[in-house]
């Protein structure tokens, strides 16, 4: 079983939520992101900056007149990760197609 | 508990696991693209708008017309000049799923079916001395558009949705969904 690119960081509910937003999108505001996915300021901020620190994600912060507004965007190096990731986990489905479901644990090749 | 699923090695996550969290990728795609398309309500105050313009200009009343003409004017105008930058200010659908061509084509499509079905009820009625030509006239363009509204913007939708999953397909070559 090829696990390459099965990326831990993603692989986080949270995270996943707010990368695959992202990766449809081009940019997303804050506040779009926060009221799709339900969650409070502090802990999306919180998984940003995560994804921010990793070269995930990139955060713009713009004013819209006296409104201060922040904007998040996946970067080159995010949108490759959740590429691979994505593929990882397509892997793991045509696999189990393969084994016709068997449930036995596999070696990573990478 | 023999049947419990075993985690992927090298991953820690189930197959079954793994298949939620592309159902998960999928739906946020879905729930981006749909932010994006105009609500349904949008192709109701339209058509309601134009009705009231017919109706106006039928009623022969310049005081009526003045009133209601600009006033229906205003409302779509401003309706739609106020919807686009308020989806712009959210988010923006990622350029490889945008419907492109193809999607401005229906859109202008639907403009020329709404205008033509308008016209021609209009002038055909006019032509045969039916009373109140215009406002059925506009009341055929409205029917039009509250119904091929929806249409176009279902066609946009499928198109966006196939463009993400063609990328999502890509992944595994190296695409980038």
């Amino acid at each position: 079983m090829n696990t390459a690119g099965f990326d831990e960081l993603i692989h986080a509910p949270t995270r996943l939520q707010i990368v695959s937003l992202l990766a449809a999108s081009q940019w997303a505001d804050f506040k779009y992101i926060r009221d799709e996915l339900g969650l409070s300021d502090s802990a999306l901020s919180k998984q940003l900056y995560i994804l921010e620190s990793a070269g995930y994600v990139e955060i713009r912060k713009a004013f819209v007149g006296k409104r201060p507004r922040t904007s998040a965007s996946l970067s080159k190096a995010g949108r490759h990760a959740f590429g691979q990731h994505v593929a990882a986990l397509q892997r793991m489905l045509a696999k189990s197609q393969q084994d016709g479901g068997a449930k036995t644990p596999m070696k990573p090749t990478a | 508990m023999g049947d419990t699923e075993q985690p992927e090695a090298g991953t820690g996550t189930t197959r079954t696991e793994a298949a939620a969290e592309l159902a998960e990728i999928k739906l946020r795609q879905q729930k981006v693209i749909e932010s994006v398309l105009v609500p349904v309500w949008y192709w109701w105050v339209m058509a309601a708008g134009m009705v009231a313009i017919g109706a106006a200009r039928d009623s022969h009343d310049r005081v009526v017309q003045a009133i209601t003409i600009p006033l229906a004017v205003l409302v779509m105008v401003v309706l739609t000049g106020a919807m686009i930058p308020e989806v712009r200010r959210r988010i923006q659908v990622h350029s490889a799923t945008q419907p492109g061509a193809h999607g401005a084509a229906a859109i202008f499509g639907l403009i020329v079916l709404v205008n033509a079905a308008t016209i021609a009820t209009a002038a055909s009625l006019a032509g045969h001395r039916v009373a109140h030509p215009l406002t059925i006239g506009y009341g055929a363009g409205a029917a039009v558009l509250v119904i091929a509204g929806p249409l176009v913007m279902g066609y946009c939708h499928r198109l966006m949705l196939t463009r993400a999953r063609q990328q999502m397909k890509d992944a595994p070559n190296g695409g980038t969904p």
